[in-house]
C-alpha cells in the first residue's frame, strides 16, 4: 500500500491558516500503529495457523492449504455457512426496520410510556445470547411455563410451535438483537436537529410521512451501520445456536467449530483458523459494502450550536394500537426470557406436573456466594467492566477521531482494522489472544492479571465502540471548533473546550452501552480465565459446559441485576442523554 | 548463668526434636519410609498448579482434605472444559510459561496421548498395588475414579413398570413410536467425552446397533454437554437420558429428587477420570503427594461420600463406590471399564473416528 504524502491532503484554501489541520501527523500514525497491533496480530497468528498442519508452536507442522480443503469440502460446513446466512438475513430483515421504527416512536411521536419502553427495549442488550436461549426453553420449549400455560388453555398436548427449528431461532436471533439497532438509531435520532422534522410536520405532513421523508433519510448512515452490523453479528453468533440448536443439529459457522475437534479428537486450529479466515474475508467485504453505502461522510452533521428541538409528533389514533404492539413485542422477545432466566435461578427443578412453589429455593444463589470461583467473577466482573469501559471508550474516542480526522491514508486504514475484530468468533479470538499473552514476553505478566480480559474485551468490542462513538462524533457540527481554532485555541485545545462538552453526553452513554457489553461479554474471555480473574460470561461459557444450570441461572439473573442496576442509577442521575 | 544457657540449650534441643515431629507429616500408612522425602521435597514447593475438568463444588471437598493432610500445600484449582485443558496445556508447555503441574480430565484418550507424547512424569505410586492394571498407563497415567453411563430419567413422568433392564428393551421401547422427541443422548459429533462413552458402548455392547437405530427412530436430540441433557430430563422435555455420566446424576439427584437412574444389567460401561503429572512440574512432590491423595483410600472416600463421584477402588465404603455400582449392574461381570491404555489413542485417528461417526450417522440420524 502506498502512503500518499501528508501534506498534500491540505486543501490549498485551508493551507493560508495557522496549524490548519488538527493534531500532529505523528500523532495519527502512532494510533494507526497501535490499532494495527492489536487488531492485526491475533488475526496474522490465525492466517499463519491457518496454513498449518499443527498447532503453530508445535515441534513438526507443515505448510499447506489441507485446513482450507478439508473445510471447505465438508458439507457441514456449507450447510452451517448457509444457516448462519439465513440468521444475518434474519436479523437484518427484522431488527433494522422493527428497531428503527421503534426508535422513531420512542424519541419522536407522543407514544404512550416511552420513558418505560425506552428502558426495557434496552434490556436483552444486557443479557447474554446463552441466557437468553435458557430463558426462551424454560418459558417457551416443550417444557415451558408459558408453553404448559397455552396447552392447557387450550387443551393441547403439546405447543404448536417449537424454539429448536433454524427458523424459531432465526426469529429469536432477529427479535433479539432488535434493541441494538434501536439503541443506536435512537441515539442518532435524539441528536438530530429536529428542525426539519418541524418544518414538514408544520408544512402538514403527517407521522409516517415526516418519519420516511425526513427523519430516516437523515439517520440513514445509523440505519446502514445498524445492518451491517447485523450482518458481521448474524455471522459471529454463537449463544443462541448453541443453547437453541445443539440439539436438532441447527450448526451455525461458530459452533460448527466444535464439530472440527470432535472429528479429529484433538482440537483442530488449522481448521478453526481457515473459519475465522473465512469470517475475516466476509467482513472486509461488509465494512467495504458499508463505507460505498456511507460516502458522504459528515454530510448529515446537524446538532451543533444551533440545537433546536420540536414538538413530539402526534400519533393520533394509532397511539395506542403501537403501544400495545410494542408492548408485545416486549413480552415475547425481553419479559418471556428474562422471567424464565429468573424462575429457573430460583427453582430446584421445573416443568410439567413440578409445583413451582414447593421447588422454590434460594440455594442456587448461595451457592455462588459459598463458591469462592463464582463470588469472584462478580466482581471481576464489575472491574473489567468500570474501570476496562471506561479505558476503551478513551481508546475508540481516539479510533474515531482518528477515521474522521486523520489524513485520508490513515483514516481509512484505521476504518478497515476497526470493523474487523468483531468479524471474528469471540471464542476464536479469546484463543488467538491467549497465545499471544502467553507468547510475547511482554504480555506474559499480564496473561494472569484481569488486564488481559480487559484489553481482550477491547479488542473485541472495538468495531461496536467506535462506531456508536463515530455516530455521535458525526452528529457533531465542526462549527464550534473551527471558531475556538480561529480565536486563537489549538487544535487539541479546540476540540477538547469546544467539541468534548458537547460530545460527552454521546460519550457517557458509550460508556454505559459498554459497560454493559463488557458485563455481559463471554466467549472472547474463556480461554483467559484463571484463579482470581474469573469473569460473569466467561464462567457460564464454562458452566454450560459441564451444565450446572442451577447456577448459570443464578449468575445470569445477577448479571441482569447488575446491569439494571447500574444503568438505572445511572438514569437516576442524569447521565443519559436527552 | 550456667543454668540458664543449660536451660536454653535443652528448650533448644527440646525444640529442635519437636518441631520436625509437631510440622513433619507422618508417611501414609504402608507407604515406604523414603516417602518423608516427597513431603519434606514438597514442603520446600510453592504452589500446585491443576487443571481440572471436575467442577470446583465436587473437588472442593478433596481439596480441603488433601489441605488436611498436608497443611503446607498451596493448591490452584482450574476448573476448565476436557478438550481446552488439553489445548491450553500443550500451548503453554510450548511457550513455557507456567502451567499445571496436575492435569485431572475425563478425556481419557487425550490425557493418555500426553502420556504418550512425553509430557507425563513416570512415577511408581505407593498406592499402585491397590490398582488393577486396567487403571494406569505406564505409570504415568493414572485412572482416578469410576465413571458409569446410566440411563436417566423423569420419575414424574415415567412409570417403573417403563423402565428398561437391557439394551434390547430399550431397543424396543425406542422403536415403539411413543418415545418421539423424548429422548437426550450424546452427540459424538461434537463432544470428546461422548465419542469415547459411544464408540466403547458400540464396541462391547451387542444390541448397540439396535439402540441407534432406535435412537434414530425416536428422533433423540443430541447433545454435548451432560448438564443440557440432565436438565432436560429434569424439566420431562425428555423422558430419558443414555448414557448419562453416573456421577453427575447423583449429584443432581440431592436437589432435584424427581431424577431416578438406572443401569444396565447386560452390561454397564464406565470410563475413569484421569490424571497426569506435568513431567516439567514446579512442584513435582506436591504433584505426587496429590495424585496419592486422589488414589488413596481416604481420597477415594471423599470421592464416594462427598463430591459423589464413584471411587475406583474397592476397599472403599459409602454411596458412589465400586461395591454400590458392581450390586446395581447385577455383578462386576456386567460393568465394563475402559482401561487406561494405549487403544485409546486409536480413538485419535480420523480415519478411525470416521468408522464409527459414519456408522453413527447412519444409523442416528439417517444420513
Amino acid at each position: 500500500m502506498t502512503v500518499p504524502p501528508l501534506a498534500g491532503q491540505r486543501s490549498p484554501a485551508r493551507q493560508g491558516a495557522r496549524a490548519s489541520r488538527p493534531p500532529l501527523p505523528v500523532g495519527w500514525w502512532l494510533l494507526l500503529a497501535a490499532v494495527a497491533v492489536a487488531v492485526l496480530s491475533p488475526l496474522l497468528l490465525l492466517l499463519w495457523q491457518s496454513f498449518l498442519s499443527n498447532p503453530f508452536f508445535a515441534p513438526v507442522k507443515q505448510v499447506g492449504v489441507s485446513a482450507y480443503s478439508q473445510v471447505l469440502t465438508d458439507p457441514a460446513f456449507w450447510r452451517a455457512f448457509g444457516n448462519s446466512a439465513v440468521l444475518a438475513a434474519a436479523m437484518i430483515f427484522i431488527a433494522v426496520p422493527l428497531g428503527s421504527v421503534l426508535a422513531f416512536l420512542v424519541t419522536k411521536t407522543d407514544l404512550p410510556f416511552a420513558k418505560v419502553f425506552e428502558v426495557l427495549l434496552l434490556t436483552p442488550i444486557f443479557v447474554s445470547p446463552i441466557v437468553l436461549g435458557v430463558g426462551f426453553i424454560v418459558s417457551l420449549g416443550p417444557s415451558g411455563f408459558v408453553s404448559g400455560l397455552f396447552t392447557s388453555l387450550f387443551h393441547l398436548t403439546s405447543t404448536p410451535w417449537s424454539v429448536y427449528t433454524l427458523p424459531a431461532i432465526a426469529l429469536i436471533a432477529g427479535l433479539t438483537h432488535v434493541p441494538y439497532v434501536f439503541l443506536y438509531v435512537s441515539t442518532t435520532m435524539k441528536n438530530l436537529d429536529a428542525s426539519l422534522e418541524e418544518a414538514a410536520r408544520l408544512s402538514g405532513a403527517g407521522v409516517w410521512k415526516v418519519m420516511t421523508s425526513v427523519t430516516l433519510p437523515l439517520v440513514r448512515p445509523a440505519l446502514v451501520y445498524s445492518a451491517m452490523l447485523m450482518l458481521l453479528l448474524g455471522f459471529e453468533i454463537f449463544g443462541l445456536p448453541l443453547v437453541l440448536g445443539d440439539s436438532r443439529g441447527v450448526d451455525v459457522i461458530t459452533t460448527y467449530l466444535y464439530r472440527l475437534t470432535a472429528v479429529t479428537g484433538v482440537p483442530a486450529y488449522g481448521p478453526m483458523a481457515v473459519v475465522a479466515m473465512i469470517l475475516i474475508l466476509l467482513a472486509l467485504l461488509i465494512v467495504f459494502m458499508q463505507r460505498a453505502l456511507t460516502r458522504q461522510r459528515g454530510s448529515y452533521a446537524s446538532l451543533g450550536a444551533k440545537g433546536y428541538r420540536a414538538q413530539r409528533l402526534k400519533l393520533g389514533a394509532w397511539k395506542w394500537p403501537l403501544a400495545a404492539l410494542t408492548i408485545l413485542y416486549l413480552l415475547y422477545a425481553v419479559v418471556t426470557p428474562m422471567a424464565g432466566v429468573l424462575l429457573r435461578s430460583l427453582v430446584r427443578s421445573w416443568g410439567p406436573g413440578v409445583n413451582l412453589l414447593d421447588a422454590l429455593t434460594g440455594a442456587n444463589y448461595a451457592a455462588i456466594f459459598s463458591t469462592p470461583d463464582l463470588s469472584r467473577s462478580v466482581v471481576n466482573t464489575l472491574i473489567v467492566a468500570l474501570v476496562g469501559g471506561g479505558v476503551a471508550v478513551a481508546v475508540y474516542l481516539l479510533v474515531a477521531l482518528g477515521i474522521q480526522r486523520a489524513p485520508r491514508g490513515v483514516s481509512r486504514t484505521l476504518d478497515y482494522l476497526a470493523g474487523l475484530p468483531r468479524a471474528v468468533p469471540g471464542l476464536i479470538m479469546g484463543l488467538a489472544l491467549f497465545w499471544l499473552f502467553i507468547f510475547v514476553p511482554v504480555l506474559k505478566p499480564v496473561r494472569p492479571t484481569l488486564i488481559s480480559i480487559a484489553l481482550a474485551y477491547m479488542v473485541v468490542w472495538l468495531p461496536y465502540g467506535v462506531r456508536l462513538i463515530t455516530a455521535a462524533l458525526g452528529q457533531v457540527s465542526r462549527d464550534l471548533e473551527e471558531a475556538a481554532r480561529i480565536g486563537g485555541a489549538t487544535a487539541t485545545g479546540a476540540f477538547l473546550k469546544a467539541t468534548l462538552p458537547v460530545l460527552k453526553p454521546g460519550l457517557i452513554a458509550a460508556w454505559l452501552l459498554i459497560f454493559m457489553q463488557f458485563v455481559r461479554e463471554y466467549s472472547s474471555a474463556v480461554y483467559l480465565l484463571s484463579p482470581g480473574t474469573e469473569v460473569l460470561g466467561a464462567q457460564i461459557v464454562q458452566l454450560w459446559g459441564t451444565g450446572a444450570v442451577d447456577s448459570i441461572a443464578a449468575l445470569s439473573s445477577l448479571q441482569i441485576v447488575i446491569i439494571v442496576g447500574v444503568y438505572s442509577l445511572a438514569t437516576r442521575f442524569g447521565v443519559r442523554p436527552e | 548463668m550456667l543454668k540458664n544457657a543449660r536451660h536454653a540449650l535443652s528448650l533448644l534441643t527440646v525444640s529442635l526434636l519437636a518441631a520436625p515431629a509437631v510440622q513433619a507429616q507422618a508417611v501414609p500408612n504402608g507407604y515406604p519410609a523414603s516417602y518423608a522425602s516427597v513431603i519434606d521435597g514438597a514442603k520446600k514447593e510453592g504452589k500446585l498448579i491443576i487443571y481440572s475438568s471436575t467442577d470446583q463444588a465436587s473437588a472442593q471437598p478433596l481439596i480441603d482434605d488433601f489441605r488436611k493432610a498436608y497443611p503446607f500445600a498451596n493448591i490452584e484449582y482450574n476448573d476448565i472444559g476436557t478438550s481446552q485443558l488439553y489445548s491450553r496445556f500443550l500451548a503453554e508447555a510450548a511457550a513455557g510459561t507456567p502451567t499445571a503441574d496436575v492435569l485431572w480430565s475425563s478425556a481419557m484418550d487425550l490425557q493418555v496421548k500426553l502420556a504418550a507424547d512425553g509430557y507425563a512424569l513416570s512415577y511408581a505410586s505407593p498406592e499402585s498395588k491397590n490398582f488393577a492394571a486396567e487403571n494406569s498407563y505406564q505409570n504415568m497415567a493414572f485412572g482416578t475414579t469410576l465413571e458409569p453411563a446410566a440411563l436417566i430419567y423423569n420419575k414424574r413422568l415415567v412409570k417403573p413398570g417403563d423402565l428398561p433392564a437391557t439394551h434390547a428393551a430399550f431397543a424396543a421401547l425406542l422403536s415403539g413410536g411413543k418415545l418421539t422427541g423424548k429422548i437426550a443422548t450424546w452427540d459424538p459429533e461434537k463432544s470428546g467425552v461422548g465419542f469415547t462413552l459411544t464408540e466403547y458402548d458400540n464396541q462391547t455392547n451387542r444390541d448397540f446397533g439396535a439402540v441407534s437405530l432406535g435412537l434414530g427412530k425416536a428422533q433423540a436430540g443430541l447433545y454435548s454437554s451432560t448438564g443440557a441433557m440432565l436438565e432436560k430430563v429434569t424439566s420431562g422435555e425428555a423422558l430419558y437420558g443414555y448414557n448419562i455420566i453416573g456421577s453427575y446424576a447423583l449429584l443432581r439427584q440431592k436437589t432435584v429428587p424427581d431424577l431416578g437412574m438406572k443401569f444396565w444389567k447386560d452390561g454397564t460401561i464406565a470410563f475413569q477420570r484421569v490424571a497426569v503429572i506435568n513431567k516439567a512440574s514446579k512442584a513435582p512432590n506436591t504433584a505426587k503427594l496429590f495424585l496419592d491423595y486422589l488414589l488413596s483410600r481416604r481420597g477415594q472416600l471423599v470421592m464416594a461420600n462427598q463430591s459423589l463421584i464413584y471411587s475406583l477402588r474397592g476397599d472403599v465404603a459409602g454411596k458412589a463406590t465400586r461395591a454400590t455400582l458392581t450390586q446395581a449392574v447385577g455383578g462386576a461381570g456386567n460393568l465394563k471399564v475402559i482401561a487406561v491404555d494405549k487403544r485409546l489413542l486409536d480413538n485419535l485417528v480420523p480415519a478411525n473416528r470416521n468408522t464409527f461417526l459414519n456408522l453413527w450417522r447412519k444409523n442416528v440420524k439417517g444420513q
